[in-house]
């Protein structure tokens, strides 16, 4: 099933509250936009992973919680934490 | 000397005196002879006409007539008769539109320079010149345009930049001079290691592999038994690689997508077997381990008898992997070429490999982007050392899910438009080994002001050169 930009940031700011252990409703959203990513793993490739080399558009989400900046993004196929300490993680 | 000696030396002289002029008089006799006799100098040597090269070739005398002679104004047109009587010419013919100017025929068949300066004398001329022939140049390189009748073919850019859309005219791969040597040949089998492919759709249906009858299906000691009709699907172990993304569909369609079929678009190759791969899934991304599964399966099947020459890989990490490395060494020791894209992080790569493109295999091509204007795409990785060539790679419209098409970007793209050329030279030389058909490859490019310093190669790949023996 095909994702859409309001689902793809609840499905971010959940993730997130899942790694911080908080409750999503502490989570702020600082800025959702479009944006073109360079492959198909959206520039987030997990460990071990391969990804089309296609220029992918989607979105970037930046979420705001215990004051530092996150950064997730997602297309119609997926979501993915983007070097969540340190490391790409497929949501 | 004595009286009767003077008269009979004197009747000598007067005897060699005659048969002198006498013998004077026959060679002009013969000389006018022959001038009027011979056969007009014939032009049947012209060389047959290309698109190319029409030129004027100002190499020697067309025969007759030999002058063209511009009079002065005021000069009757029989004073000029009686002029060129007197000079033993004639008038061959007027050229009415032009008061004065006729074209003059030596009867002595002198040097036609020679005839010119004469004329040119005359205070009754104004101008005189020679008669040249126009001959057509011979060329090396006697290729017309092959343009198919695909409906949007007129969209496919990267094959024949005509400038639409504000491109570059001629920044493109040549393939129309190149399908006058050959559009492909369904005896080349070429791996799209992808997401699969819809091998459904009507545009490539016709150059989908299929197994061949006589060969038992896929035997895999860990897998077992699988069906492998269409291809392999790496993600499931199973035999559908049926392309759930449509990225694969897309780079097949760059590759083969049949030509002259009245649908679509055509491909690098009009005719060529595409043998399905799939390990990435419906997002677009896979795991390294379904690739070496999949590369194995390609292998496999060589070492079974496919003719499958060339693995297309529109794919790739920063991370490196040794188990990927070696199993594309062993497609290697099996002549089998490996097509891989550069990246698309706008990074150099001789600093920040990207794989499988940066691995150190003989058989890898790494291939950047290219958009219409012959400028290295904007996120088009490069390497002066590791990135061997570019192509084509920004708004490329290909096949897509559906029987659709669609416009794509990435070195996704590139990467197929370089994997097609190497299909296209074993059409034509099927025992060509695969370190000759890279060096051939990275020989076969216009050289692009923009690749300076940024590919092995520093040109776009040229499908019509690749052909050139």
């Amino acid at each position: 099933m095909a994702i859409d930009k309001n689902s793809a940031v609840e499905n971010a700011r959940n993730d997130l509250a899942r790694r911080l252990n908080i409750n999503a409703a502490d989570i702020n959203q600082k800025s959702v936009e479009d944006d073109d990513f360079p492959d198909m793993a959206l520039g987030a490739a997990e460990d071990g992973e391969m990804s089309g080399q296609m220029i992918t558009s989607g979105w970037r989400i930046k979420l705001e919680a215990q004051g530092q900046t996150y950064e997730y993004r997602a297309d119609k196929n997926q979501v993915r934490a983007y070097k969540f300490k340190g490391k790409n993680h497929r949501v | 000397m004595n009286r009767n000696n003077f008269f009979i030396h004197l009747a000598l002289a007067l005897v060699l005196i005659l048969v002198a002029a006498f013998a004077g008089q026959l060679s002009r006799w013969r000389k006018e002879w022959r001038t009027h006799m011979s056969p007009v100098p014939t032009t049947d040597k012209k060389k047959p006409a290309t698109v190319e090269e029409i030129a004027l070739s100002e190499t020697r005398n067309f025969g007759r007539p030999e002058v063209l002679v511009k009079f002065k104004t005021g000069v009757s047109q029989e004073a000029i008769e009686r002029l060129t009587a007197s000079r033993h010419d004639r008038v061959e013919d007027r050229i009415e539109n032009v008061n004065g100017l006729e074209a003059i025929d030596d009867l002595d068949n002198a040097d036609a320079a020679t005839i010119v300066n004469e004329y040119q004398q005359l205070p009754e001329v104004e101008y005189a010149e020679q008669n040249y022939e126009i001959e057509l140049d011979e060329v090396d390189s006697p290729l017309v345009p092959i343009l198919p009748h695909d409906p949007q073919f007129n969209d496919q850019w990267a094959l024949a930049n005509s400038g639409q859309r504000g491109g570059k005219q001629g920044a493109d791969i040549s393939a129309t001079l190149a399908w006058a040597t050959t559009t492909g040949s369904d005896k080349v089998v070429v791996a799209v290691l992808d997401s699969g492919v819809d091998y459904t759709h009507e545009d490539l249906i016709q150059n989908m592999w299929l197994r061949p009858a006589n060969m038992a299906p896929y035997q895999d000691n860990e897998l077992g038994t699988i069906d492998d009709e269409h291809g392999f699907n790496a993600i499931d172990s199973a035999s559908d690689p049926m392309d759930e993304n449509g990225h694969g569909t897309h780079c097949a369609g760059i590759i083969g997508a049949e030509g002259e079929n009245n649908l679509g678009i055509a491909g690098v190759n009009w005719k060529v077997q595409i043998m399905p791969l799939k390990f990435m899934n419906a997002g677009g991304f896979g795991t390294t381990k379904d690739a070496i599964e999949a590369i194995n399966y390609v292998i496999e099947r060589k070492k079974a008898g496919v003719n499958v020459r060339v693995i297309s890989a529109s794919w790739g990490s920063t991370q490196r992997s040794r188990a990927l490395e070696d199993v594309i060494r062993k497609a290697y020791e099996n002549d089998i070429l490996f097509v891989a894209a550069a990246g698309n992080a706008t990074t150099n790569n001789d600093r920040n490999p990207h794989f499988p493109s940066s691995y150190n295999v003989p058989n890898v091509v790494s291939v950047a982007a290219l958009d219409r204007h012959d400028e290295l795409a904007k996120f088009s990785n490069w390497g002066v050392k590791s990135v061997a060539i570019a192509a084509p790679g920004v708004d490329i419209l290909s096949t897509w899910l559906g029987n659709a098409y669609e416009e794509k970007s990435g070195t996704s793209m590139a990467t197929p438009v370089v994997s097609g050329v190497a299909a296209l030279i074993l059409a034509e030389h099927p025992r060509m080994s695969v370190d000759d058909l890279k060096k051939k490859l990275l020989a076969s490019t216009d050289p692009i002001v923009a690749l300076k310093g940024k590919t092995v190669s520093g040109g776009r790949i040229n499908a019509a050169k690749a052909l050139q023996n």
